[in-house]
Protein backbone atom coordinates (compact mmCIF):
# COMPACT_ATOMS: atom_id res chain seq x y z
CA UNK A 1 0.00 0.00 0.00
CA UNK A 2 1.47 3.75 -0.70
CA UNK A 3 1.54 6.35 1.57
CA UNK A 4 -0.35 8.24 -0.16
CA UNK A 5 -3.45 5.04 -0.35
CA UNK A 6 -2.51 4.61 3.64
CA UNK A 7 -3.32 8.66 4.09
CA UNK A 8 -6.31 8.44 2.03
CA UNK A 9 -7.03 5.40 3.73
CA UNK A 10 -6.96 7.12 7.09
CA UNK A 11 -8.53 10.24 6.53
CA UNK A 12 -11.86 7.80 5.73
CA UNK A 13 -11.13 5.89 8.74
CA UNK A 14 -11.31 8.66 11.08
CA UNK A 15 -14.05 10.84 9.21
CA UNK A 16 -17.28 11.71 11.51
CA UNK A 17 -15.06 10.72 14.67
CA UNK A 18 -16.25 12.42 17.99
CA UNK A 19 -15.12 15.91 19.34
CA UNK A 20 -13.70 16.54 22.28
CA UNK A 21 -16.98 17.41 24.02
CA UNK A 22 -18.47 14.22 23.38
CA UNK A 23 -15.19 12.40 24.52
CA UNK A 24 -16.21 14.45 27.85
CA UNK A 25 -19.47 13.76 28.02
CA UNK A 26 -18.52 9.70 27.67
CA UNK A 27 -15.96 10.57 30.57
CA UNK A 28 -18.73 11.87 32.79
CA UNK A 29 -21.00 8.90 32.25
CA UNK A 30 -18.39 6.82 32.64
CA UNK A 31 -17.88 8.82 36.48
CA UNK A 32 -21.52 8.65 37.04
CA UNK A 33 -21.77 5.23 36.27
CA UNK A 34 -18.61 4.32 38.79
CA UNK A 35 -20.05 6.00 41.62
CA UNK A 36 -23.66 4.36 40.70
CA UNK A 37 -21.52 0.63 41.26
CA UNK A 38 -19.98 2.22 44.85
CA UNK A 39 -22.80 2.73 45.79
CA UNK A 40 -23.53 -0.64 46.67
CA UNK A 41 -20.77 -0.61 48.81
CA UNK A 42 -22.85 1.79 51.49
CA UNK A 43 -24.97 0.25 54.35
CA UNK A 44 -28.10 1.99 53.09
CA UNK A 45 -28.23 -0.38 50.06
CA UNK A 46 -27.08 -3.50 51.75
CA UNK A 47 -29.92 -3.31 53.82
CA UNK A 48 -32.77 -2.39 51.17
CA UNK A 49 -31.41 -4.26 48.11
CA UNK A 50 -30.92 -8.36 47.80
CA UNK A 51 -27.14 -9.50 47.09
CA UNK A 52 -28.28 -11.09 43.91
CA UNK A 53 -30.32 -7.87 42.02
CA UNK A 54 -27.33 -5.70 43.91
CA UNK A 55 -24.94 -7.91 42.02
CA UNK A 56 -26.62 -8.14 38.54
CA UNK A 57 -26.84 -4.35 39.08
CA UNK A 58 -22.92 -3.96 39.21
CA UNK A 59 -22.57 -6.22 36.49
CA UNK A 60 -24.76 -4.12 34.06
CA UNK A 61 -23.47 -1.36 34.72
CA UNK A 62 -19.63 -2.80 34.30
CA UNK A 63 -21.42 -3.49 30.86
CA UNK A 64 -22.79 -0.13 30.18
CA UNK A 65 -19.50 1.34 30.87
CA UNK A 66 -17.33 -1.04 28.84
CA UNK A 67 -19.63 -0.20 26.01
CA UNK A 68 -19.09 3.26 26.47
CA UNK A 69 -15.75 2.67 26.23
CA UNK A 70 -15.51 0.39 23.21
CA UNK A 71 -18.00 2.61 21.04
CA UNK A 72 -16.17 5.79 21.82
CA UNK A 73 -12.61 5.42 22.73
CA UNK A 74 -11.80 2.64 20.83
CA UNK A 75 -13.28 4.61 17.98
CA UNK A 76 -16.00 1.34 16.66
CA UNK A 77 -18.93 3.42 16.51
CA UNK A 78 -17.19 5.19 13.39
CA UNK A 79 -15.46 1.79 12.11
CA UNK A 80 -16.43 -0.08 8.98
CA UNK A 81 -17.90 -3.58 9.27
CA UNK A 82 -14.52 -5.36 9.54
CA UNK A 83 -15.41 -4.59 13.40
CA UNK A 84 -17.80 -7.64 13.57
CA UNK A 85 -15.47 -9.33 12.14
CA UNK A 86 -12.85 -9.12 15.10
CA UNK A 87 -15.05 -8.68 18.22
CA UNK A 88 -17.83 -10.97 17.41
CA UNK A 89 -15.98 -14.50 17.20
CA UNK A 90 -13.79 -13.41 20.05
CA UNK A 91 -16.71 -12.12 22.31
CA UNK A 92 -18.32 -15.62 21.64
CA UNK A 93 -15.84 -18.07 22.37
CA UNK A 94 -15.55 -15.31 25.69
CA UNK A 95 -19.03 -16.33 26.75
CA UNK A 96 -18.46 -19.67 25.24
CA UNK A 97 -15.80 -19.90 27.86
CA UNK A 98 -17.66 -18.91 30.71
CA UNK A 99 -21.15 -20.65 29.96
CA UNK A 100 -19.19 -24.26 29.69
CA UNK A 101 -17.78 -23.07 33.37
CA UNK A 102 -21.22 -22.87 34.24
CA UNK A 103 -22.22 -26.60 35.66
CA UNK A 104 -19.45 -25.98 37.91
CA UNK A 105 -20.47 -22.89 39.77
CA UNK A 106 -24.32 -24.75 39.67
CA UNK A 107 -22.69 -28.23 41.37
CA UNK A 108 -20.02 -27.63 43.27
CA UNK A 109 -20.46 -27.23 47.16
CA UNK A 110 -23.96 -28.83 46.93
CA UNK A 111 -22.84 -31.31 49.53
CA UNK A 112 -19.97 -30.41 51.34
CA UNK A 113 -18.62 -32.97 53.88
CA UNK A 114 -19.37 -32.67 58.31
CA UNK A 115 -15.72 -32.07 58.41
CA UNK A 116 -15.72 -29.46 56.49
CA UNK A 117 -19.07 -27.64 57.88
CA UNK A 118 -18.10 -27.69 61.66
CA UNK A 119 -14.74 -26.15 60.99
CA UNK A 120 -16.48 -23.79 58.15
CA UNK A 121 -14.78 -20.98 60.92
CA UNK A 122 -18.11 -19.65 62.24
CA UNK A 123 -17.89 -19.64 66.35
CA UNK A 124 -19.43 -23.65 66.59
CA UNK A 125 -23.01 -23.26 68.66
CA UNK A 126 -23.38 -24.64 71.83
CA UNK A 127 -26.08 -27.08 71.54
CA UNK A 128 -24.92 -28.90 68.47
CA UNK A 129 -23.45 -31.47 70.54
CA UNK A 130 -25.94 -34.39 68.88
CA UNK A 131 -24.96 -33.74 64.97
CA UNK A 132 -26.64 -35.28 62.60
CA UNK A 133 -24.64 -36.54 59.53
CA UNK A 134 -26.12 -34.64 56.91
CA UNK A 135 -24.19 -32.01 58.36
CA UNK A 136 -26.94 -29.41 57.31
CA UNK A 137 -27.05 -28.46 61.27
CA UNK A 138 -24.39 -25.65 61.88
CA UNK A 139 -25.52 -24.17 58.63
CA UNK A 140 -28.86 -23.90 59.46
CA UNK A 141 -27.67 -21.23 62.50
CA UNK A 142 -28.17 -18.17 60.45
CA UNK A 143 -25.42 -15.43 60.90
CA UNK A 144 -27.32 -14.01 63.76
CA UNK A 145 -26.42 -16.36 66.35
CA UNK A 146 -22.45 -16.88 65.47
CA UNK A 147 -20.33 -14.40 67.62
CA UNK A 148 -21.25 -15.08 70.57
CA UNK A 149 -17.95 -14.11 72.32
CA UNK B 1 3.61 -1.05 -4.12
CA UNK B 2 7.08 0.59 -6.54
CA UNK B 3 5.63 -1.14 -9.43
CA UNK B 4 2.48 0.43 -9.91
CA UNK B 5 3.10 2.47 -12.88
CA UNK B 6 3.97 -0.61 -14.68
CA UNK B 7 0.24 -2.40 -14.62
CA UNK B 8 -3.22 -1.46 -15.39
CA UNK B 9 -5.02 0.17 -13.29
CA UNK B 10 -7.40 -2.64 -13.08
CA UNK B 11 -5.51 -4.64 -10.93
CA UNK B 12 -5.16 -2.00 -8.34
CA UNK B 13 -4.20 -3.43 -4.68
CA UNK B 14 -7.07 -3.85 -2.96
CA UNK B 15 -6.71 -4.21 1.09
CA UNK B 16 -8.38 -7.04 2.70
CA UNK B 17 -9.24 -4.84 6.01
CA UNK B 18 -10.05 -0.49 5.29
CA UNK B 19 -7.63 -0.48 8.03
CA UNK B 20 -3.98 -0.05 8.39
CA UNK B 21 -1.87 -3.33 8.93
CA UNK B 22 -1.00 -1.82 12.37
CA UNK B 23 -4.19 -1.63 13.57
CA UNK B 24 -5.40 -4.58 12.15
CA UNK B 25 -2.99 -6.84 13.93
CA UNK B 26 -3.42 -4.26 17.49
CA UNK B 27 -7.11 -5.47 16.81
CA UNK B 28 -6.29 -9.51 16.24
CA UNK B 29 -4.08 -9.08 19.49
CA UNK B 30 -6.92 -7.44 21.14
CA UNK B 31 -9.09 -10.32 20.34
CA UNK B 32 -6.29 -12.55 22.24
CA UNK B 33 -6.46 -10.65 24.94
CA UNK B 34 -10.40 -10.50 25.42
CA UNK B 35 -10.15 -14.54 25.53
CA UNK B 36 -7.51 -14.33 28.05
CA UNK B 37 -9.23 -12.03 30.30
CA UNK B 38 -12.38 -14.24 30.05
CA UNK B 39 -10.43 -16.97 31.08
CA UNK B 40 -9.24 -15.43 34.14
CA UNK B 41 -12.23 -13.83 34.99
CA UNK B 42 -14.39 -16.71 34.38
CA UNK B 43 -12.29 -18.80 36.44
CA UNK B 44 -12.42 -16.32 39.26
CA UNK B 45 -16.48 -16.46 39.20
CA UNK B 46 -16.55 -20.03 39.64
CA UNK B 47 -14.11 -20.50 42.21
CA UNK B 48 -15.46 -17.75 44.11
CA UNK B 49 -19.43 -18.72 43.89
CA UNK B 50 -18.47 -22.42 44.12
CA UNK B 51 -16.85 -21.66 47.51
CA UNK B 52 -18.01 -22.41 51.05
CA UNK B 53 -16.48 -19.62 52.23
CA UNK B 54 -15.16 -16.51 51.16
CA UNK B 55 -13.77 -13.72 52.77
CA UNK B 56 -15.26 -10.69 52.99
CA UNK B 57 -13.12 -7.34 51.76
CA UNK B 58 -12.45 -6.25 54.97
CA UNK B 59 -11.42 -9.70 56.12
CA UNK B 60 -8.58 -9.30 53.73
CA UNK B 61 -7.91 -5.51 54.09
CA UNK B 62 -8.78 -4.72 51.21
CA UNK B 63 -10.30 -1.12 50.76
CA UNK B 64 -13.19 -0.39 48.53
CA UNK B 65 -12.36 3.01 48.23
CA UNK B 66 -8.65 2.58 46.69
CA UNK B 67 -10.55 0.52 44.07
CA UNK B 68 -13.25 2.93 42.93
CA UNK B 69 -10.18 5.97 42.77
CA UNK B 70 -8.11 3.53 41.00
CA UNK B 71 -11.26 2.95 38.54
CA UNK B 72 -11.53 6.67 38.10
CA UNK B 73 -7.69 7.29 37.33
CA UNK B 74 -7.92 4.61 34.39
CA UNK B 75 -11.01 6.48 33.56
CA UNK B 76 -9.33 9.79 33.24
CA UNK B 77 -6.37 7.97 31.97
CA UNK B 78 -8.44 7.19 29.26
CA UNK B 79 -9.46 10.68 28.08
CA UNK B 80 -6.54 12.16 28.30
CA UNK B 81 -5.02 9.34 25.29
CA UNK B 82 -8.55 10.24 22.99
CA UNK B 83 -7.55 13.64 23.77
CA UNK B 84 -3.58 12.99 22.72
CA UNK B 85 -4.61 11.61 19.64
CA UNK B 86 -7.00 14.09 18.54
CA UNK B 87 -4.16 16.48 19.01
CA UNK B 88 -1.72 14.83 16.86
CA UNK B 89 -4.40 14.65 14.66
CA UNK B 90 -5.07 18.42 14.64
CA UNK B 91 -1.18 18.73 14.11
CA UNK B 92 -0.60 19.86 17.54
CA UNK B 93 2.48 18.20 18.83
CA UNK B 94 3.51 19.84 22.33
CA UNK B 95 -1.11 19.26 23.30
CA UNK B 96 -0.68 15.71 22.40
CA UNK B 97 2.70 15.47 24.36
CA UNK B 98 0.64 17.40 27.24
CA UNK B 99 -1.82 15.00 27.07
CA UNK B 100 0.18 11.71 27.04
CA UNK B 101 2.60 12.94 29.86
CA UNK B 102 -0.69 12.94 31.98
CA UNK B 103 -1.72 9.62 30.53
CA UNK B 104 1.57 8.36 31.78
CA UNK B 105 1.31 9.83 35.31
CA UNK B 106 -1.99 8.47 36.07
CA UNK B 107 -0.83 5.20 34.78
CA UNK B 108 1.80 5.47 37.61
CA UNK B 109 -0.95 6.59 40.08
CA UNK B 110 -2.65 3.51 39.55
CA UNK B 111 0.26 1.15 40.03
CA UNK B 112 1.23 3.20 42.85
CA UNK B 113 -2.12 2.69 44.47
CA UNK B 114 -1.69 -0.83 43.44
CA UNK B 115 1.73 -0.79 45.44
CA UNK B 116 0.34 0.57 48.53
CA UNK B 117 -3.02 -1.69 48.46
CA UNK B 118 -0.52 -5.13 48.04
CA UNK B 119 1.67 -3.54 50.69
CA UNK B 120 -1.46 -3.79 53.06
CA UNK B 121 -1.54 -7.70 52.08
CA UNK B 122 1.86 -8.43 52.55
CA UNK B 123 2.22 -6.40 56.06
CA UNK B 124 -0.86 -9.09 57.26
CA UNK B 125 0.82 -12.00 56.30
CA UNK B 126 -1.66 -12.49 52.73
CA UNK B 127 0.83 -14.34 50.46
CA UNK B 128 -0.27 -16.21 47.70
CA UNK B 129 2.11 -18.78 48.47
CA UNK B 130 4.19 -20.45 51.26
CA UNK B 131 6.36 -19.75 53.12
CA UNK B 132 5.62 -15.85 52.97
CA UNK B 133 1.52 -16.83 53.51
CA UNK B 134 0.50 -16.82 56.99
CA UNK B 135 -3.32 -18.52 56.11
CA UNK B 136 -4.93 -21.07 57.66
CA UNK B 137 -8.24 -21.84 56.34
CA UNK B 138 -10.12 -23.31 59.14
CA UNK B 139 -9.19 -23.60 63.41
CA UNK B 140 -8.75 -26.73 63.76
CA UNK B 141 -5.64 -28.88 65.24
CA UNK B 142 -3.17 -28.40 62.80
CA UNK B 143 -3.81 -24.61 63.12
CA UNK B 144 -3.12 -24.87 66.86
CA UNK B 145 -0.18 -27.07 66.50
CA UNK B 146 1.44 -24.13 63.63
CA UNK B 147 0.57 -21.15 66.44
CA UNK B 148 2.17 -23.48 69.14
CA UNK B 149 5.13 -24.30 66.57
CA UNK B 150 5.48 -20.30 65.80
CA UNK B 151 5.59 -19.43 69.63
CA UNK B 152 8.07 -21.90 70.00
CA UNK B 153 10.20 -20.67 67.58
CA UNK B 154 10.29 -17.33 68.61
CA UNK B 155 10.67 -17.92 72.13
CA UNK B 156 13.82 -20.36 71.46
CA UNK B 157 15.38 -17.68 69.54
CA UNK B 158 14.87 -14.74 72.43
CA UNK B 159 16.55 -17.37 75.03
CA UNK B 160 19.11 -18.49 72.93
CA UNK B 161 20.28 -14.52 73.13
CA UNK B 162 22.37 -14.04 76.97
CA UNK B 163 21.91 -11.31 77.24
CA UNK B 164 18.18 -10.43 76.84
CA UNK B 165 16.69 -6.24 76.51
CA UNK B 166 13.75 -5.89 78.67
CA UNK B 167 11.48 -5.76 75.84
CA UNK B 168 12.73 -8.96 74.95
CA UNK B 169 11.66 -10.11 78.27
CA UNK B 170 8.27 -8.56 77.35
CA UNK B 171 8.07 -10.92 74.89
CA UNK B 172 8.82 -14.10 76.31
CA UNK B 173 6.52 -12.89 78.62
CA UNK B 174 3.82 -12.05 76.20
CA UNK B 175 4.54 -15.77 74.12
CA UNK B 176 4.24 -17.49 77.40
CA UNK B 177 0.71 -15.69 78.14
CA UNK B 178 -0.73 -16.10 74.92
CA UNK B 179 0.63 -20.26 74.63
CA UNK B 180 -0.81 -20.52 78.04
CA UNK B 181 -4.35 -18.75 78.26
CA UNK B 182 -5.28 -19.67 74.26
CA UNK B 183 -2.97 -22.17 73.00
CA UNK B 184 -2.89 -24.49 75.96
CA UNK B 185 -6.37 -25.06 76.61
CA UNK B 186 -7.74 -25.04 72.89
CA UNK B 187 -5.12 -28.01 72.08
CA UNK B 188 -6.37 -29.51 75.01
CA UNK B 189 -10.06 -29.61 74.88
CA UNK B 190 -9.90 -30.59 71.22
CA UNK B 191 -7.75 -33.42 72.15
CA UNK B 192 -10.00 -34.96 74.93
CA UNK B 193 -12.83 -34.60 73.03
CA UNK B 194 -12.52 -34.17 69.72
CA UNK B 195 -14.87 -32.16 66.97
CA UNK B 196 -16.99 -31.32 70.37
CA UNK B 197 -17.82 -27.69 70.28
CA UNK B 198 -16.03 -27.02 73.22
CA UNK B 199 -12.84 -27.56 71.77
CA UNK B 200 -13.39 -25.72 68.24
CA UNK B 201 -15.43 -22.84 70.06
CA UNK B 202 -12.04 -22.65 72.03
CA UNK B 203 -10.01 -23.10 68.87
CA UNK B 204 -12.05 -20.27 67.16
CA UNK B 205 -11.38 -17.86 69.85
CA UNK B 206 -7.55 -18.02 69.80
CA UNK B 207 -7.64 -17.53 66.03
CA UNK B 208 -10.09 -14.53 66.80
CA UNK B 209 -7.78 -13.11 69.27
CA UNK B 210 -4.81 -13.41 66.70
CA UNK B 211 -6.98 -12.16 63.65
CA UNK B 212 -9.93 -10.95 64.38
CA UNK B 213 -11.42 -10.44 61.03
CA UNK B 214 -14.43 -8.00 60.45
CA UNK B 215 -16.70 -9.61 59.34
CA UNK B 216 -17.50 -11.60 62.36
CA UNK B 217 -17.69 -8.65 64.12
CA UNK B 218 -19.29 -6.21 62.62
CA UNK B 219 -21.92 -9.04 60.93
CA UNK B 220 -21.94 -7.81 57.91
CA UNK B 221 -22.30 -8.29 54.57
CA UNK B 222 -21.00 -11.26 52.73
CA UNK B 223 -19.65 -12.53 55.96
CA UNK B 224 -18.21 -16.08 55.15
CA UNK B 225 -21.01 -17.78 52.87
CA UNK B 226 -23.01 -15.31 51.06
CA UNK B 227 -22.24 -17.62 48.20
CA UNK B 228 -23.15 -21.01 49.96
CA UNK B 229 -26.02 -19.41 51.79
CA UNK B 230 -29.84 -20.04 50.34
CA UNK B 231 -31.77 -17.68 48.20
CA UNK B 232 -32.68 -15.75 51.33
CA UNK B 233 -29.37 -14.67 51.77
CA UNK B 234 -28.96 -11.08 51.73
CA UNK B 235 -26.45 -8.54 52.14
CA UNK B 236 -28.41 -7.12 55.34
CA UNK B 237 -26.22 -7.12 58.46
CA UNK B 238 -27.43 -6.40 62.14
CA UNK B 239 -26.39 -2.86 63.32
CA UNK B 240 -22.75 -1.88 63.17
CA UNK B 241 -21.38 1.23 61.10
CA UNK B 242 -19.69 -0.98 58.53
CA UNK B 243 -18.65 1.75 56.31
CA UNK B 244 -16.40 2.87 59.10
CA UNK B 245 -14.45 0.01 58.38
CA UNK B 246 -12.32 0.09 61.27
CA UNK B 247 -10.39 -3.57 61.57
CA UNK B 248 -10.88 -4.60 65.01
CA UNK B 249 -7.42 -5.17 66.61
CA UNK B 250 -5.67 -8.54 66.87
CA UNK B 251 -2.07 -10.10 68.26
CA UNK B 252 -0.83 -9.85 65.44
CA UNK B 253 -1.47 -5.78 64.57
CA UNK B 254 -0.89 -5.21 68.24
CA UNK B 255 2.41 -6.99 68.08
CA UNK B 256 3.81 -6.60 64.49
CA UNK B 257 7.01 -9.48 65.48
CA UNK B 258 4.58 -12.37 66.14
CA UNK B 259 3.53 -12.99 63.20
CA UNK B 260 1.12 -15.37 64.28
CA UNK B 261 -0.55 -18.04 61.60
CA UNK B 262 -4.30 -16.54 60.91
CA UNK B 263 -7.12 -18.00 60.01
CA UNK B 264 -8.82 -16.66 57.10
CA UNK B 265 -11.67 -19.13 55.44
CA UNK B 266 -11.27 -19.23 51.55
CA UNK B 267 -8.41 -17.29 52.70
CA UNK B 268 -5.69 -18.57 50.37
CA UNK B 269 -8.66 -18.77 47.05
CA UNK B 270 -8.87 -15.47 47.84
CA UNK B 271 -5.13 -14.32 47.99
CA UNK B 272 -4.62 -16.48 44.86
CA UNK B 273 -7.45 -15.04 42.71
CA UNK B 274 -6.83 -11.74 43.82
CA UNK B 275 -3.05 -11.35 43.16
CA UNK B 276 -3.04 -13.18 39.49
CA UNK B 277 -5.67 -11.18 38.53
CA UNK B 278 -4.68 -7.58 39.53
CA UNK B 279 -1.11 -8.93 39.22
CA UNK B 280 -1.92 -9.81 35.12
CA UNK B 281 -3.32 -6.11 34.36
CA UNK B 282 -0.59 -4.44 36.31
CA UNK B 283 1.54 -6.06 33.95
CA UNK B 284 -0.96 -5.23 31.19
CA UNK B 285 -0.39 -1.43 32.82
CA UNK B 286 3.46 -1.59 33.20
CA UNK B 287 3.31 -2.41 29.45
CA UNK B 288 1.06 0.32 28.68
CA UNK B 289 3.28 2.90 30.22
CA UNK B 290 6.20 1.61 28.27
CA UNK B 291 4.88 2.38 25.17
CA UNK B 292 3.52 5.90 26.33
CA UNK B 293 7.12 6.41 27.64
CA UNK B 294 8.48 5.51 24.00
CA UNK B 295 5.56 7.61 22.51
CA UNK B 296 6.81 10.46 24.64
CA UNK B 297 10.51 10.55 22.37
CA UNK B 298 8.46 11.17 19.46
CA UNK B 299 7.21 14.40 17.76
CA UNK B 300 3.63 13.22 17.80
CA UNK B 301 1.93 14.88 15.25
CA UNK B 302 -0.37 13.41 12.32
CA UNK B 303 2.16 11.27 10.70
CA UNK B 304 2.31 9.39 14.11
CA UNK B 305 -1.81 9.65 14.32
CA UNK B 306 -1.53 6.24 13.85
CA UNK B 307 0.96 4.81 16.01
CA UNK B 308 -0.60 6.73 18.81
CA UNK B 309 -4.76 5.24 18.16
CA UNK B 310 -3.17 1.61 17.89
CA UNK B 311 -1.49 2.25 21.56
CA UNK B 312 -4.75 3.78 22.57
CA UNK B 313 -6.50 1.15 21.55
CA UNK B 314 -4.65 -0.97 24.21
CA UNK B 315 -4.54 1.29 26.93
CA UNK B 316 -8.49 1.54 26.31
CA UNK B 317 -8.93 -2.36 26.64
CA UNK B 318 -7.11 -2.35 30.12
CA UNK B 319 -8.95 0.23 31.26
CA UNK B 320 -11.63 -2.26 30.00
CA UNK B 321 -10.81 -5.10 32.56
CA UNK B 322 -10.44 -3.15 35.14
CA UNK B 323 -14.10 -1.95 34.95
CA UNK B 324 -15.10 -5.16 35.13
CA UNK B 325 -12.62 -6.10 38.01
CA UNK B 326 -12.80 -3.27 39.92
CA UNK B 327 -16.66 -4.43 41.08
CA UNK B 328 -15.77 -8.48 40.81
CA UNK B 329 -13.18 -8.27 42.95
CA UNK B 330 -13.85 -4.79 45.81
CA UNK B 331 -17.93 -5.38 45.50
CA UNK B 332 -19.11 -8.58 44.68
Amino acid sequence: MSIQDEKSLQHDDHEGHGSTSLYVSVFIALCCLTSLSFLTYFDFWRNTVPVGFSRAFMLAVSCIKALLVITFFMHLKWEANWKWMLTVPASLMAIFLMAVLVPDIGLRMQHASYERMIYAAEVPADEDTAHDTDGHDDKAHSPSDKAEH
Amino acid sequence: MSDSNNHSPMFDYQPALPISNGKTFMWLFLSTEIMFFAALIGTYIVLRFGALSWPSTHDVHLAEIWGAVNTFVLICSSVTVVLALEAAKKNNPSSAKGWMLLTLVLGTVFLGIKMFEYRAKFSHGLYPQSPHSQIYEKPDVYYAQAVRMRLLDLKKSLLEKTERTEAEEERIALIDKISLDWVEPAEKAIRKKPDSPEGRKLLFMLSDKIYPRASIHDHRAGANHAAAAGPTFTLASTAGDSASSAHPVGLNDQHPWLRLPIMIPGGNMWVSTYFLLTGFHALHVIVGLIAFAILLKMTLGPAKAGLIENIGLYWHFVDLVWIFLFPLLYLF
